[in-house]
């Protein structure tokens, strides 16, 4: 493995970063310019989310603030708005990840579920407040709903593919402490 | 549980919570001066833009390429079928050749005894689409011209046949186009054959609305609409769809550029005219050729050459 040479936390923060822009530039494809009747699943919010409760410290808030503002550029979202609340509900998660690591998938979804619906509203809140142009309501809706659904996939795949585990009790990090 | 949360605040520490407000006090800010100074902050997102998509190109075109010849593939197995309607619509097309030739040979026999002259300026850079918006709530495309090609924010841009959308934001290298589709795109046009005056308006469908018509009963299914070029933002003229009536009873414009397949739009170029302020006034160039010293002739040639060339 590469852990003799880097931290194992950096090899995974630096997965992310790779996952998110890979997600970006499939975005950005030219396949389809006619609007859309549904939207897809927000990946990197699913993506940030499920690691952020399984391993909070292979997503930490600074890299997700630049990441999403990056997004926010380049995807035409008022910027630094979705940002700060990715950065919200980043951090909320990772506070209860302790307390999620002994429960059900079901809970951890329920607690996901909870964080982006808050996020969406006050998303909306804001912009109205500020008359900012935006989207349908049923599409940020669907996109919302689709998110959900598509969270335990992501969930299963970061766990599957890139080892993103809970931490188990007595689990040790490379250099031999206790987390 | 109750220690094991006091315990991930200790460990976070108050440094991280400091870090954490610093970031959020950025970000928002960043919110607030976009509302506050929309233009700086999206020329900053222009310049971001124009920075990324072009290290992305090496992949997007061959990404592209082979998704669309698998789309291509699934189309090859009704090609008996396809091929029966294509002849169909050769025919079709043969008749509508004949008259279009008739008519152009009768348009140019008018033009001429008119003596018309039609606006030399009006030429076209042509660009390619790189990327579109990435996000199923705005529709742009971005082109691979930019400042460098003289491209300015708010000339038309068009595929062959019709107005695809608008420049809004330019880079170096790249510019968007915001579609015609986009909530946030409103263009003046004139609806012919009655000559009604009208807006139309992206709503996020591959129909964009039709409002503010003088008299909504002068126009019906099928009418052509053109750019009116009111309020300067597009040379008048430009075709833009033909009118159609959704089943809910409003008016909606078909779009006639092929928005399913967007690969090169020509953008315009198209310069300010006189401004009309006052109705008394002469109208007059805004150096007199009496006034005008000899240098200056030779000079305005080779300017115009160098627009030509």
């Amino acid at each position: 493995m590469v852990d003799a040479l880097l931290p194992r936390a950096w090899v995974m923060r630096a997965l992310y970063l790779a996952l998110c822009i890979a997600l970006l530039f499939l975005h950005l494809l030219p396949l389809a310019h006619t609007p859309p009747k549904w939207a897809g699943p927000d990946l990197v919010m699913a993506l940030t989310f499920a690691w952020a409760v399984r391993r909070p410290d292979y997503v930490p808030v600074l890299l997700v603030g630049l990441v999403a503002l990056g997004l926010d550029l380049m995807l035409q979202r008022p910027p630094g708005l979705w940002a700060a609340l990715m950065v919200i509900g980043t951090q909320t998660l990772r506070n209860r990840a302790s307390a999620l690591r002994d429960l059900t998938f079901a809970a951890e979804w329920a607690s996901v579920a909870s964080s982006m619906i808050v996020m969406t509203v006050a998303n909306r809140v804001i912009l109205a407040i500020l008359m900012v142009d935006q989207a349908p309501l049923g599409l940020s809706l669907m996109q919302l709903m689709s998110t959900l659904i598509a969270y335990p996939a992501i969930a299963f795949l970061s766990h599957a593919l890139f080892g993103v585990r809970k931490r188990a009790p007595g689990d040790l990090d490379p250099a031999g402490m206790r987390p | 549980m109750a220690r094991d949360r006091g315990q991930g605040e200790d460990y976070s520490g108050p440094l991280k919570r400091l870090l954490l407000g610093v970031l959020l006090l950025c970000l928002l800010g960043i919110f607030l001066v976009w509302r506050i100074d929309s233009p700086r902050v999206e020329r900053f997102r222009a310049q971001v833009v124009d920075r990324v998509v072009p290290s992305f190109d090496w992949a997007m075109a061959p990404v592209t390429g082979a998704v669309n010849i698998l789309r291509d593939f699934q189309s090859y197995q009704r090609m008996y079928q396809q091929n029966q309607d294509l002849r169909r619509e050769l025919q079709q097309m043969k008749a509508w050749k004949e008259a279009a030739l008739q008519l152009e040979q009768e348009n140019a026999r008018l033009l001429d005894l008119n003596n018309v002259q039609l606006d030399p300026r009006l030429t076209f850079v042509t660009g390619v689409v790189m990327a579109d918006s990435g996000s199923p709530f705005r529709q742009s495309v971005l082109i691979n011209v930019g400042a460098r090609d003289g491209i300015k924010d708010g000339w038309a841009a068009m595929d062959g046949l019709g107005l695809v959308g608008r420049i809004s934001g330019v880079g170096r290298n790249t510019a968007r186009v915001i579609l015609l589709t986009d909530t946030s795109s409103r263009i003046p046009v004139t609806i012919q054959p009655s000559g009604q005056r009208a807006l139309i308006i992206g709503d996020n469908s591959i129909a964009p609305v039709v409002d503010f018509v003088e008299a909504p009963d002068q126009v019906r299914p099928g009418d052509r609409v053109l750019t009116s070029g009111d309020g300067g933002v597009f040379p008048a003229g430009l075709l833009v769809g033909q009118l159609a009536e959704d089943p809910g009873g409003r008016i909606r414009v078909r779009i006639s550029a092929d928005y399913e397949r967007l690969e090169f739009l020509r953008v315009l170029r198209s310069y300010e005219n006189e401004r009309l302020t006052d109705p008394g006034r002469l109208i007059s160039p805004s150096s007199l050729p009496g006034s005008e010293n000899p240098e200056t002739a030779p000079n305005a040639a080779e300017a115009a050459e160098a627009e030509n060339g």
